[in-house]
């Protein structure tokens, strides 16, 4: 700030000009007096239950209203095939729903939701039928047409985020409800796309104004949104839903970054539903009777991920990479770290994960052997290690606990710690100087999202064209048992190749109050469900 | 006066001005592309370029400059990257919550550094003295957010007196103010001491005191209008301090101020809303840093600003 004038000497003569001291005293005493007389104009927070909220507030915990504290930002608008966004994709699980269900979280046992049923015409096509008598929260009827403006566009490269997980697809409306979805080669994870990534809008609202659907969003869902401000979305039961109304009434999500401040929210009875329960909680939290935790291995891939021509040896030489994965120990990164549901990762796909195969031999620190490969590769060189801080919990100790046992052995990596968007940025950049990254993979337990990864689509692909070929028989593979036979044959290749270090699988963990039942966590990460919750006595 | 008023007023702009501009380059320059960070690694570069489009993102670094310029003197903050809600909205929703917090903070701090201030220098290095002291060394060692969450373990879980967090009445103030005022209070109670300790030394109280002024007129009268000078000064020093605690004090209590805000944007690289939060924080500093020159003006007639 400029400095003030120098002092000046008062007039000898006169009161200076403006109040004197007195003046002012007295004229402040008075503000404050009337300040403290005038009503009461605290900006609350608070607001009865189903009541809409102001701007800037949120509801308080009480009988009929569940406040979910997340753990992520709410990256994105209500658009929903313009991001994919982790914590958009579970919010707009509430208020939209999928053609199919899996309600026990296994891949393998999809139930039906918006359809009711469904048969394979032959191998591009798939047919099904609609659930009749199902409202958008617009009051208006969901037909097929609104189920084809969906998945074309959720398939459409040029403009979805969601088409990583699709093929493109083309549907007809054979008639109001029933739609036949086809592609131009097999597609093997049609259901799971449908099932995760792939919410039904109404086809008026994505042909509209693309700003009102960015803004409000016109779901089936059992709960429809009511206030929309940055860091909190309040929504409440849709008393109309096909499912059956839920019986909590309000339901708020929040994002809180702090985890010792959604943890006090819980213990003080201000939340009822906490996210992503960071290690060193989990013990206050286990001997809390009023508490109850949920963890899960979750179907994510935490691994070192190897950014292909940052580090050439690594590109060309098979030894130093298996250098680098025997030179450090997995079980102690999990059972003293990670903790939890966490588990070391057996494959480079996750466990829970269909046609997962743990695969051998299982690395662990072996100094001899380790010494011996890097003997073999020849060279020695110094390579960056990223690690983002704040997004996977406990990163940056796993990385450091990591690097201690590769030192030993006598690899030279140079820690980077940073937050997840500048490694984001590093990998990205042309003049990116990270050659590894500590990064987390997760997908809905279908083998190719799961796989894809690793695949030319993305950016870790070391030009592996057998590793290719093998993500593409998966995708396209109708039958079971030969579909199953290339995931097999694609992690053994992967963990011989061992283009990338394996980790482990993350632990994911809610906590809830006990008198909150009926809320439904799955370990892919994908799905929190509130709509069979209800808060009892 | 009134030109003085006019030449500060240009430079509170300036500042402002200068604040916003930096913020702006060092947010598009430094790492973390918005529109990479809401999709995953892999997801096409047409969707890439499209959410680059839509946040507008795209456009040459100083056109993207003028545009927020233009879009600012108009009054519009622009759109959250997160969402569709207008910054200006949050902002103005934010930042009472923050004024108020900060305002009780620094009214608490000033008297507790009034009364502790005076009582220590009544008798320099003695008992009470060196209890003032103590405190004052442990209150300056603490963190804020260390003692933020102590506050609650003890008080809104183990005793349930007050909230955890949020806003939601006049017990939401008690911790939060509790943490500011006890982060804040060490450096004004110790400027008030020695003040008041300096203060009693001169000539003007022993003349007092030759006249037979009653000791305790002559502290709280003629001593404490001098001695608290100071205190008016430090708060305005201590205004950035203030700001920044409150961005820790927000966090841990899920306070919806401007602090939080900005935070929460931070991390998702949301440049609306991190430039609005930002801005509103720096005219609220200047305005309130002109206000503190002015009351200091008012107290002591040695200082004016302006020609007479």
């Amino acid at each position: 700030m400029p400095p003030t004038d120098p002092p000046q000497t008062p007039p000898l003569t006169g009161r200076p000009d403006g109040l004197s001291r007195r003046q002012f005293l007295k004229l402040s005493g008075a503000a404050v007096i009337l300040a403290a007389c005038a009503p009461e104009e605290v900006v609350s927070t608070t607001q009865a239950p189903g009541t809409t909220a102001a701007p800037g507030t949120t509801a308080p915990s009480a009988t009929g209203t569940i406040r979910f504290l997340n753990a992520e930002n709410f990256w994105a608008d209500w658009s929903p095939y313009s991001s994919t966004a982790l914590s958009q994709n579970r919010l707009e699980r509430q208020v939209y729903d999928f053609l199919v269900d899996y309600p026990s979280g296994d891949i393998s046992q999809p139930a039906p939701m918006l359809a009711t049923e469904w048969s394979q015409v032959d191998e591009l096509t798939w047919e099904f039928s609609l659930r009749e008598g199902v409202m958008f929260h617009d009051g208006q009827p969901l037909t097929g047409e609104d189920v084809k403006a969906s998945v074309e566009w959720a398939s459409d490269p040029d403009r979805s985020a969601y088409s990583l997980n699709w093929l493109p697809a083309q549907v007809e409306v054979v008639d109001a409800l029933t739609v036949r979805i086809s592609t131009e080669q097999p597609f093997a994870a049609m259901l799971p796309a449908l099932g995760w990534h792939t919410p039904i809008l109404s086809a008026a609202w994505l042909g509209g104004d693309q700003e009102r659907l960015a803004g409000e969003p016109n779901g089936t869902g059992a709960f429809r949104l009511v206030d929309d401000q940055v860091e909190a979305k309040t929504m409440e039961s849709n008393a109309g839903y096909w499912g059956g109304a839920p019986s909590v009434q309000t339901l708020i999500w929040e994002f809180i970054q702090d985890p010792q401040t959604r943890l006090s929210a819980l213990l003080a009875g201000d939340a009822q539903v906490i996210d992503r329960v960071p290690p060193e909680q989990l013990g206050t939290l286990q001997g809390e009777a009023e508490v109850q935790l949920v963890s899960s291995t979750a179907i994510e891939s935490i691994n070192l991920f190897v950014r292909p021509g940052r580090l050439p040896l690594w590109d060309e030489n098979a030894s130093f990479r298996r250098a680098v994965n025997w030179s450090f120990d997995r079980i102690p990164l999990v059972e003293n770290l990670v903790l939890g549901g966490s588990a070391v990762a057996g494959s480079f796909i996750p466990t829970n994960t269909l046609y997962y195969q743990q695969q051998e031999p299982a690395y662990a620190f072996d100094q001899a052997t380790a010494e011996s490969e890097l003997a073999a590769a020849g060279e020695n060189p110094e390579f960056e290690l990223w690690v983002a801080e704040g997004f996977q919990p406990r990163s940056v100790e796993v990385v450091q606990a990591m690097v201690a046992q590769m030192e030993q052995v006598g690899l030279q990596p140079r820690v980077v710690t940073t937050d997840i968007g500048g490694m984001v940025d590093d990998i990205f950049s042309e003049t990116g100087t990270g050659a590894m990254y500590h990064i987390s993979w997760a997908t809905n337990g279908d083998p190719a999202p799961a796989s894809a990864v690793y695949s030319s689509a993305f950016a870790w692909w070391f030009g592996d064209e057998r590793l290719q070929e093998l993500v593409e028989l998966g995708a396209t593979t109708l039958d079971p048992a030969q579909r199953q036979q290339h995931y097999e044959d694609l992690q053994a290749h992967m963990w011989e190749q061992a283009w990338h270090v394996p980790l482990y699988n993350s632990d994911f963990t809610i906590a809830h109050s006990s008198n909150v039942q009926g809320i439904t966590i799955q370990p892919n990460v994908l799905k929190t469900d509130f709509h069979q919750a209800e808060i009892v006595s | 006066m009134a030109r003085a008023f006019l030449v500060r007023l240009g430079q509170m702009v300036l500042v402002v001005w200068a604040v916003v501009t930096i913020v702006f380059f060092i947010l598009r320059l430094t790492t973390g592309d918005p529109a990479r960070l809401m999709n995953a690694p892999g997801t096409p570069e047409e969707v890439i370029t499209r959410t680059r489009e839509r946040l507008g993102t795209d456009k040459p670094l100083l056109a993207q400059y003028g545009d927020y310029l233009v879009d600012m003197v108009q009054g519009d903050l622009g759109t959250s990257f997160r969402g569709a809600t207008p910054v200006a909205d949050a902002v103005v929703a934010a930042l009472p919550n923050t004024l108020m917090l900060a305002g009780i903070a620094v009214v608490l701090a000033a008297a507790l550094a009034l009364l502790l201030g005076s009582l220590a220098a009544r008798r320099p290095n003695g008992l009470l003295d060196r209890a003032v002291l103590a405190f004052v060394a442990l209150a300056q060692a603490t963190p804020a957010f260390w003692l933020a969450v102590i506050l609650v373990l003890f008080f809104s879980l183990r005793l349930r007196w007050f909230p955890a967090i949020d806003l939601t009445g006049p017990k939401s103030f008690v911790l939060p103010v509790a943490t500011l005022v006890i982060t804040l209070s060490p450096v004004l109670i110790r400027t008030v001491r020695q003040s008041f300790i300096e203060t009693m030394g001169e000539d003007f109280i022993r003349a007092a005191r030759a006249r037979r002024v009653p000791e305790h007129r002559l502290f709280l009268v003629h001593g404490l209008k001098v001695a608290a000078l100071p205190l008016v000064t430090l708060i305005g020093l201590q205004l950035g301090f203030l700001l920044a605690g409150a961005v820790v004090v927000e966090a841990i209590f899920n306070w919806p101020g401007i602090g939080k805000l900005i935070l929460d944007a931070l991390a998702s690289r949301d440049f609306p809303m991190i430039q609005g939060g930002v801005l509103v924080a720096a005219v609220a500093f200047v305005l309130l840093n002109l206000i503190v020159d002015q009351v200091y003006g008012v107290l002591d007639p040695r200082v004016r600003v302006g020609p007479r």
